[in-house]
């Protein structure tokens, strides 16, 4: 019987992050340790991930720069292990072991309930990652519902709390209707091609004239459709406010920052590589969800008076931007800023946990006040993650918005390019807003305590934020090797 | 040399931010005495500078290179003076911040790399470094008005922010259609100005790119009629941000159209000459005609930044020799006297703590030498001949005689305006008898304030007296724009119009 040709390694990341997840449930079940014992496991399995994700960027470089699909490619296809899966996979580790750190508040006072969490995320981390490395559609499903569903698990995790209830199911409820969407619409794309993989679709579109493109068509509207729904672009943002509001604190900045990531990833490569030499050209439309995700997020963000609703509609604006990298056909551009924002959101989302309370559920603007005297480290690094996420020159977030921009100008969207400066200018204006209240208000309220993982959170975050602004090639240089086969 | 200047206010900033706060009263003249080393480099670069065209000094280093984007620094006639006038400022406009006690350490901070930026931002030759740097000075002065400044500082620093940002978001996207016109002309990326002088684009989006570039420096200058976020700043800010903001921040929109808009666009610029003179002959009038009536002295004289500015403008869109050299000269003159002014109004706040022209009367009486101060910069920002302001305006008003004469006569009416307001508000404040009871007590200068008030004075009047120590530096730099805009459309500078044709003539002979 003949073997088949498994290749591990294109998994073994993905492998190792299950594995940790079984490991903290099964140990939680004979031994019951602290939560601190289940912690090490997870950061275990994190770092091995992470390890064996270096180890794949180094045995690929060479296949990457040949872009050699019988070297990249596993399980008959299935699975790539180009340099843009690599680097989706670095990307979600890094918010996953940030997400963890940040809200580690949150599954300590979780108390048994705390490996569930625990090995949730490490499952949710999987699944993204393989929807980021699947060159099959179905394959890329299945990572997305993994994911999908340990974050709606995640999200009512405090069982005893109305409003995280209310949020998980309403994720639940609007997330699985998006998965449904996508389905249907890799569906009809397979009915119009007869091809499962991207890499597949790419070339039968690019080489046959096609019969029935009005299926396709709709395909490619519905797939856009359901992962719009997972980055929470506009108008299919609708979920996102009340889930990040009402989700625990300390886990909302990792549930925004994978569902982004993983979400943007499969969109891009979907777009940029398997239709990309569709008759129709799916780009106008991009640039249409764009301007109404940036305007619609930036204008709905000023009027908030809760600091995760804005965050959630700064979401709205920031997925905007990044269609505006998919408009301008910036695979680096879009890599880079899915880096440094999902970084500078799990970042933020720390410090709103730290101020809220980790399974607090108000965020109102109020409790910020004074801030900069109460807590300068929390004030301090919540203030440059705002500036980086407004995308003011020396932090990342500029360098990440200029590289989209110029893209999608390169590409001839220069009116979509003003409109996103416009956009920007007015997201000045909500983040100035925090900062306002931080630092140009006085209050007496009681000094904020910052645990010590929180505050490495926010060091990594804010350094990353700065020397990405400053000295942008040592991200960029390795975002250029990531590009999908 | 030029990038330790810019490095040497942020190494300061850290230094200051490190001190511990508790040890309060060290944060202050510790950062006077940092921002001493940028200005002895600045002091050494202006000695060592040679009055040729082109850039001295220059640094070119990678930034990144698929992008084209590089940390491109370099010096020349125009930016000089505004680099040794902003090293010059930040010491005293610290030395002046003596009543901030709350959070000084921040304040010094802030005000350390405020100057770093706006230090980078007059040595940036390369379009993406200049807008980093055109960018990130928003930041500090936002927390500097934010924090530390009036009653309505929350809504004026807001009001700043997203008005300057504004007009710079549309340059970004100027910036960016540039390099793609370079980069589909001549196949590679590149933002350095030097390339991206090179590329022709069609009329059109010249216009266009114009229009972004100005409409960015004209909300800085700020030109009527978008000036409306100024008199809200400037009255809110603490002394040292209205002098940094009057000084030097709001020249990098004159130093921007002069440097960017003439050399970039230099086609739409000959176009575009009686759009920018009639808003700028409008801002001349209409700022010196609003300025009569503020009852508030600072807001008088954030008033006349309008006016003056309006010159530097005009004399930039004079195209003539005479026009330039004054537009560089003036952004020199109207840093000092008005800055002087800023930090007189200020020095007066702090003691009475109202700045209402109506609250004060007599004050010669009670402060002579105050008064004489404030007299002398008044006469020097009228433009009294002997002063620096004279040189500046003369110049301003010659160059565009030659190319605009009816601008040129018009804007004449603000030299006469100017004398109005700053003398009618002098009148009131300083002369008469002191009727006020609160007024009589008031302590005239210290010695502290006399050392900062002292270099301007003495920079007003040589300057004012031998304006050549500048204008020899600054003269083959603009002669150089000139050039460029004669070469590259069909514009020819109006008979009188360039300083050459003296020479050539003595030559000839």
């Amino acid at each position: 019987m003949e073997t088949p040709d498994v290749a591990w390694l294109a998994i073994a990341p993905d492998l190792a992050l299950a594995l940790a997840a079984a490991v903290v449930l099964l140990v939680e079940v004979q031994w019951k340790p602290a939560t601190r014992a289940l912690g090490w496991i997870t950061a275990g399995g994190l770092f091995v991930a992470t390890g064996l994700a270096v180890v794949q960027w180094f045995i690929a470089a060479d296949a990457v720069a040949a872009r050699s699909f019988s070297e990249l490619s596993a399980f008959s296809g299935m699975i790539l292990m180009d340099g843009y899966a690599i680097f989706g996979r670095f990307a979600l580790l890094a918010v996953t072991a940030l997400g963890v750190a940040s809200g580690w508040q949150f599954f300590k006072d979780l108390g048994r309930r705390g490996a569930e969490g625990l090995a949730l995320v490490l499952l949710a981390t999987t699944g993204f990652s393989i929807m980021v490395s699947s060159n099959n559609l179905i394959m890329l499903f299945l990572g997305l519902e993994v994911g999908s569903i340990a974050l709606y698990v995640l999200a009512g995790l405090t069982r005893e709390d109305k409003k995280a209830d209310e949020a998980a199911i309403k994720y639940f409820l609007m997330g699985s209707f998006a998965s449904a969407i996508f389905v249907y619409g890799v569906a009809l794309i397979y009915a119009g091609t007869r091809q499962l993989t991207i890499l597949g679709i790419g070339d039968f579109l690019g080489s046959f004239i096609v019969g029935s493109p009005g299926v396709i068509l709709v395909g490619i509207g519905l797939v856009v459709v359901g992962l719009g729904f997972k980055v929470s672009a506009a108008p299919f943002h609708t979920w996102a406010p009340d889930v990040y509001q009402g989700a625990p604190a300390g886990i909302v900045g990792y549930l925004a920052g994978v569902a982004k990531v993983a979400g943007f990833a499969a969109l891009a490569r979907i777009l940029l590589t398997a239709v990309d030499d569709f008759d129709w050209s799916f780009l106008p439309v991009v640039a249409a969800l764009a301007v109404l995700s940036m305007l619609l997020g930036s204008v709905m963000a000023l009027v908030q008076s809760d600091v995760r609703r804005m965050l959630a509609y700064s979401g709205v604006a920031h997925a905007g931007f990044i269609l505006t990298g998919v408009a301008g056909f910036s695979v680096d551009g879009i890599l880079f800023y899915l880096a440094v924002y999902s970084v500078q959101l799990v970042g933020a989302f720390a410090v709103v946990a730290a101020v809220s309370g980790s399974s607090g559920s108000t965020s109102d603007i109020g409790l910020y006040r004074g801030l900069s005297r109460r807590s300068p480290v929390l004030a301090g690094s919540l203030t440059v993650l705002l500036l980086g996420m407004a995308g003011l020159p020396l932090t990342s977030g500029f360098v990440a918005k200029f590289g989209v921009f110029a893209d999608a100008w390169f590409n001839g969207y220069q009116w979509l390019v003003v409109v996103a400066v416009v956009a920007s200018v007015i997201a000045f204006a909500f983040y100035l807003r925090i900062i306002v209240i931080m630092y140009m208000e006085d209050d007496e309220a009681a000094p904020v305590a910052v645990s010590t993982t929180v505050r490495w959170v926010l060091g990594i975050a804010v350094l990353a934020t700065l020397l990405w602004g400053i000295l942008p090639a040592s991200l960029l240089n390795i975002v250029a090797d990531a590009l999908p086969l | 040399m030029l990038t330790a200047l810019i490095l040497l206010p942020v190494v300061a900033a850290i230094v200051v931010a490190v001190i511990p706060s508790k040890r309060g009263e060290i944060h202050l003249p510790l950062g006077i005495a940092l921002s001493m080393l940028p200005l002895a480099l600045a002091g050494y670069l202006f000695w060592v500078f040679e009055p040729l065209p082109g850039y001295q000094q220059t640094v070119d280093a990678v930034w990144y290179e698929p992008w084209g984007i590089s940390w491109s620094l370099g010096i020349d006639g125009i930016s000089l003076p505004m680099v040794v006038l902003t090293a010059l400022l930040v010491p005293i406009t610290l030395g002046a911040s003596t009543s901030i006690t709350k959070r000084t350490k921040e304040f010094v901070v802030f005000v350390l790399l405020l100057e770093a930026g706006m230090l980078g931002a007059f040595l940036a030759l390369d379009l993406f470094l200049f807008f980093v740097f055109f960018e990130a000075i928003l930041i500090p002065m936002y927390f500097i008005i934010g924090i530390w400044g009036g009653e309505r500082r929350i809504y004026a620093s807001i009001k700043f922010f997203i008005y300057t940002a504004l007009g710079s978001a549309l340059m970004l996207a100027a910036i960016i259609g540039l390099a793609f016109s370079y980069s589909s002309e001549f196949g590679s990326t590149s933002f350095a100005l030097a390339d991206l002088m090179e590329v022709t684009l069609d009329a059109g989006t010249e216009r266009w790119f114009f229009a972004a570039f100005a409409l960015a420096f004209a909300i800085k200058v700020p030109l009527f009629p978008l000036h409306t976020w100024l008199p809200d700043a400037h009255v809110e800010a603490p002394t040292a941000g209205s002098v940094l903001l009057a000084a030097v921040l709001l020249k990098l929109g004159t130093y921007g159209l002069l440097r960017f808009n003439l050399a970039l666009f230099p086609e739409a610029s000959v176009d575009a000459v009686p759009i920018m003179a009639t808003v700028a002959v409008v801002g001349i009038i209409y700022g010196a005609v609003v300025a009569i009536v503020q009852p508030d002295l600072k807001k008088l004289v954030a008033y006349s930044s309008v006016s003056h500015l309006g010159f530097i403008v005009l004399g930039t869109f004079a195209l003539t020799s005479g026009g330039l050299q004054g537009a560089v000269i003036q952004n020199v003159n109207h840093g000092l006297t008005t800055g002087a002014l800023f930090l007189l109004v200020g020095m007066l706040y702090d003691r009475r703590h109202t700045k209402a022209i109506a609250d004060f009367g007599g004050l010669q009486k009670v402060m002579p030498l105050y008064a004489g101060f404030f007299l002398f910069m008044t006469f020097a920002s009228i433009g009294l001949p002997g002063l620096n302001g004279f040189v500046g305006e003369f110049l301003v008003l010659v160059g565009s005689y030659a190319s605009l004469p009816v601008f040129a006569i018009i804007a004449s009416f603000g030299v006469v305006l100017a004398a109005i307001y700053l003398l009618w508000a002098y009148e009131r404040v300083f002369t008469g008898v002191p009727d006020k009871e609160e007024n009589l007590a008031l302590q005239d200068l210290s010695t502290r304030e006399i050392g900062l008030l002292a270099p301007l004075a003495i920079l007003v009047v040589v300057i004012g007296l031998f304006p050549s120590i500048l204008l020899d530096k600054i003269g083959p730099s603009t002669e150089a724009v000139l050039d460029h805009i004669e070469s590259t459309t069909d514009y020819t500078t109006p008979d009188p119009g360039r300083l050459d044709d003296v020479f050539t003539a003595g030559g000839d002979s």
